[in-house]
């Protein structure tokens, strides 16, 4: 499985999800799958997107919000987790890629494995589960419920990434255009049934 | 901008003589703010104690850096948060400033209890201090300093007008001269 997979099943399984996607692979492969849609990318501030999906969820309720990270990237703000878990967003699906590697930066070893889902478990406020093929990821999205009233305790997926390849397009993104586009989206999109 | 020397109503969360922590709740509710993402520190109690009594959410996130995050998730879709915290702590949230809030223009307001200035009696607490208007001001962050309530009104109102409106993250310093210091 690689990023762009992971990309691919998120979309195909919440079609209508509003995804934050932190620098690196994540940007590059949301940029690519999406054409560029009308999501929340970062283009840096690295360990900061998941406390920002956490914003953003609590902002839109409903709206399906779905955090992508990468392992590097959570790590540098792993404390955001336990802020999820205080908050429980029921909106919010945490997605990690994990391939072990800083890729944005030339793939240099994150020195010790996250084990993500195992801290999400841990935390009386998320669940954590592992997948490591595309068919586990759409069980796992399909699996969910959806709706607002939902029972909020966050999942949060740590997708092991098997095949490691660039994905796509650059991930240093027009942070206007970004801000433009989603707010477009959002002053646009129907109230959900 | 109001001009609000109007004396607010008594608060039972906001002790005797810290009414400007009332008065900055009663501005950023006026003003539409509907969440706090803070990191706790005791001269900001009574603002966010009069802020929960009026139902505003309040978010008492991990790091510096998640509140700066967290209000730029909300700003994107045009929501009125505001981030507090201590001096001492901006240092944890400059990456997320510098990165995030003032690049994709966000408009994020900041209210900073000072430390490591007038009165202060740690050691360790003094370059932080000294170095927060210029830490904001490298970044294009513009900083106002409160010191009497009196100017609650003006200040607050006049930094959400440049948050909101201009999309300037922009800072309220509150001084230690207002008052609430640590013994």
């Amino acid at each position: 499985m690689n990023v762009n997979d992971v990309i691919r099943t998120i979309m195909q399984c919440r079609p209508d999800a509003i995804l934050v996607s932190s620098l690196g692979t994540a940007t590059s492969s949301v940029r690519l799958v999406t054409s560029d849609g009308p999501h929340f990318y970062f283009g840096a501030a690295m360990g900061s997107a998941l406390a920002g999906a956490l914003g953003l969820a609590e902002a839109v309720p409903d709206r399906q919000v779905v955090a992508v990270l990468g392992d590097g990237e959570f790590l540098m703000g792993a404390s955001a987790l336990w802020s999820v878990a205080a908050y429980r967003p029921s909106n919010l699906t945490v997605v990690v890629l994990a391939d072990g590697a800083y890729s944005i930066t030339g793939g240099q070893p994150i020195p010790a494995p996250l084990h993500v889902a195992a801290v999400a478990n841990a935390l009386a406020g998320t669940r954590g589960v592992t997948v490591s093929s595309t068919t586990e990821l759409a069980a796992t999205l399909r699996s969910e419920p959806t709706s607002p009233d939902a029972p909020g305790t966050p999942l949060v997926i740590e997708a092991t990434i098997s095949e490691r390849t660039w994905p796509g397009p650059s991930p240093f993104i027009d942070p206007a255009a970004t801000v433009r586009n989603l707010r477009a989206s959002l002053a646009q999109a129907p109230a959900p049934a | 901008m109001t001009t609000a020397t109007k004396p607010p109503t008594p608060s039972p969360s906001v002790p005797v003589g810290l009414d400007w922590q009332l008065a900055i709740a009663q501005e950023l509710i006026a003003r539409g703010v509907s969440v706090a993402a803070y990191i706790p520190d005791s001269r900001l109690n009574g603002v966010l104690a009069a802020l929960g009594e009026r139902d505003i959410r309040l978010r008492n996130l991990a790091r510096e850096e998640e509140c700066v995050a967290y209000a730029a998730g909300q700003r994107i879709a045009e929501a009125r948060p505001v981030v507090l915290m201590q001096s001492s702590g901006l240092g944890n949230a400059l990456n997320a400033l510098g990165s995030l809030a003032v690049p994709y223009r966000l408009g994020i307001p900041l209210i900073i209890s000072m430390r490591g200035t007038l009165g202060e009696k740690n050691p360790s607490q003094v370059p932080m201090g000294r170095a927060t208007t210029a830490w904001l001001g490298a970044l294009g962050i513009q900083s106002f300093s409160l010191r009497q309530a009196s100017e609650v009104g003006p200040v607050i109102s006049g930094v959400l007008d440049l948050a909101f409106d201009a999309g300037e993250t922009a800072a309220v310093l509150l001084e230690p001269e207002l008052g609430g210091g640590r013994a």
